[in-house]
């Protein structure tokens, strides 16, 4: 048998002895099924101004997002998140895409999940290197704006006792789409909360590469500062040091440096062909709900800075949103690169690209 | 001569024995009207958290100028002093989770790619805070001193002084108004660590759930933005046997 099965079929094989051994009642008050549901609707239309190449200007998006999940005696779940994307850019063409989907079983301390699933092991917001298996980050867009990031295809376990956790998954890439480019990952984590740090190590290795191994930590110190940080090896260092610091009126800092090894793994966030190391940093601030100021408590604003200290590009973000009401809201996303053409944000197509939308929440 | 020395001494030793017994009464008196804080806090606890481990359903109702304008729903998890799950229900705020573990707190956003730890001043936005919702078991978190006893319109009350005495509680301070009777909440004062007075609530209506009184609305008013005030309404509170591993914050299923 090849050494790539081990690790998948140990971890089924685990779910499937603990599915046999759990025949334990559930608490009689507790109901057997449980569902939740959610649909966003999201029409976006991106405005490029100055473009370099001959490109259309106008890129518009409609997007329907259903997410349905099912729970039954807190021990099954199941859970979908599907993506209908019709873009309208050069000609019309309509994309489907599978966020997530799959299914779970929860027996003792054991958790086991198959499926395509978005797990989050990096501590950083806009930057990662220890997120082996997280969707990819963008420091334009951490807040995956149009929710469109998919998760990975895997076989998981966790093991949580107290405030340790252990974590082992197979991703395989043979179910990724065309254009996302994966390779089948072996990963184990540890997660531990020992004095106020949320720390976790990491290692693992992709078929065909090199094995990774990380550190990750956060912490809050007194009563308005949060610190992360990820130590990451995979043919080289990465180091992200990041902060965050909340005012008594609720305007949230945040700062990161990173700098990640000059390898295509890490492109095209902070890594960029035949340069050598870069080193980026990320600037944020926001406040969500300017109650302060009468009539403006449906509106949330936030401004970023993303750079790249070598080349010494950058790009300037700034986000508008507003609320109508319980199910819709309209966006402002303003997006300003700049830097040489041949720099990391510099090289953008565009000098501005303008994003305004409607979202439906339901 | 000796006459007046008897009548002396026995002046003497009446004026002694009055002074013992004055004493004695005295000092029974007040130890019997000086209750204890810390019971009187836990006894208060009760009524906000019925069972070690249960879940409820809060939904709260934003007023602007006595009007409504927000309606949020949550379902809460709470194991213990330390342990709670809050699950947001609203539209606008879907797929968001809130994890308190001790001290520490994280918020779970379906927009971010992390789980991320939040800071106590992020507690307290809102009217009424992640803090507000995810810490009602004040004992665990504030130190009591018992101030004095007073009527709140008809109602005889004890007033307790609470110290915050974890960094995990959402107030510096708060004043306690806590009904003679049955050490039942009625009012509460809450204070930053500048001496500000942020809010203060008042514990409107109690129900019998399950065998127990439970605190089933309570008002919290802004007293930064006077014209604003949120109710909260608990029902469908029921006991149930939370798994441990529901307050594990590395878990991304939240569901």
């Amino acid at each position: 048998m090849k050494r790539v099965h081990l690790v998948p079929l140990l971890l089924l094989s685990s779910a499937l002895v603990a599915a046999v051994a759990q025949n334990d009642p559930p608490a009689p008050e507790e109901s057997r099924y449980s569902t939740r549901y959610a649909v966003a609707v999201i029409d976006d239309a991106t405005f490029y101004g100055n473009g370099k190449d001959p490109i259309p200007k106008v890129l518009n998006q409609l997007l329907l997002e259903p997410t349905f999940s099912l729970k039954y005696r807190s021990r099954w779940n199941f859970s979908t998140s599907l993506i209908e994307n019709e873009v309208t850019y050069a000609d019309t063409a309509a994309r489907f895409r599978v966020k997530e989907t799959y299914a779970g079983l929860s027996a003792g301390d054991f958790d086991f999940l198959a499926g395509r699933k978005m797990v989050r092991w990096g501590t950083g917001y806009a930057f990662t290197s220890a997120g082996v298996l997280d969707p990819p980050r963008d420091p334009t867009n951490p807040t995956d704006r149009l929710n469109t990031n998919e998760g990975r295809d895997m076989i998981k376990a966790d093991w949580v006792k107290g405030r340790h956790a252990l974590s082992a998954a197979w991703s395989t890439a043979d179910f990724a789409r065309t254009g996302v480019t994966v390779r089948d990952t072996t990963a184990f984590r540890y997660n531990v909360l020992v004095h106020g740090f949320d720390t976790s190590l990491i290692a693992g290795y992709d078929r065909g590469s090199d094995a990774f191994g990380a550190l990750t930590f956060t912490r809050v110190l007194g009563q308005a500062w949060e610190l992360h940080g990820e130590a990451t090896w995979r043919d080289g260092e990465a180091i992200l040091v990041g902060a965050k610091y909340t005012t008594a009126s609720g305007v949230i800092f945040i700062g990161e440096f990173y700098t990640p090894p000059a390898i295509p793994y890490y492109q095209p966030n902070c890594a960029w062909p035949l340069t050598g190391r870069q080193h980026c940093g990320f600037f944020n601030v926001s406040k969500s709900r300017l109650r302060e100021l009468p009539g403006w408590k449906e509106w949330d604003l936030s401004g970023s800075v993303v750079t790249n200290f070598d080349d010494r590009s950058y790009a300037a973000v700034f986000d508008v949103n507003r609320w109508f009401g319980k199910h819709f809201s309209s966006y402002l996303h303003l997006e300003v690169p700049r830097g040489k053409p041949t720099s990391l944000y510099g090289s953008a197509p565009y000098s501005t690209a303008t994003s305004v939308g409607i979202r439906f929440q339901l | 001569m000796s006459n007046v020395n008897c009548i002396l001494r026995g002046f003497l030793l009446l004026i002694v024995i009055a002074f013992l017994v004055t004493r004695a009464l005295v000092g029974h008196a007040a130890s019997a009207t000086v209750p204890d804080a810390e019971a009187l806090l836990k006894r208060s606890d009760t009524y906000r958290n019925g069972w070690p481990s249960f879940i409820t359903h809060v939904k709260i109702t934003n007023y602007e100028s006595g009007k409504p304008d927000e309606e949020k729903l949550y379902e809460v998890s709470q194991k213990g002093t330390d342990k709670t799950y809050v699950e947001f229900m609203s539209p606008r705020e879907k797929g968001r989770h809130l994890l308190m573990l001790g001290d520490d707190m994280w918020v779970y956003l379906p927009d971010t790619s992390r789980p991320v730890r939040i800071t106590p001043l992020e507690r307290l936005s809102g009217d009424a805070s992640n803090g507000d919702v995810a810490r009602t078991n004040y004992a665990a978190d504030y130190t009591p001193v018992y101030l004095r006893r007073e009527k709140m319109g008809d109602v005889d009350c004890h007033v307790l002084e609470l110290t915050a005495r974890r960094k995990g509680a959402t107030y510096q301070r708060i004043l306690y108004w806590v009904r003679v009777e049955d050490a039942r909440p009625l009012r509460a004062e809450f204070y930053l660590t500048s001496g500000k007075r942020i809010k203060s609530a008042t514990f409107d209506d109690y129900a019998e759930i399950g065998g127990k009184t439970l605190l089933r609305r309570f008002t919290l008013y802004d007293e930064i933005r006077h014209n604003s005030h949120s109710l909260l309404e608990y029902s469908a509170t029921s006991a149930r046997d939370l798994p441990d591993k529901l307050f594990y914050q590395g878990r991304s299923d939240r569901f």
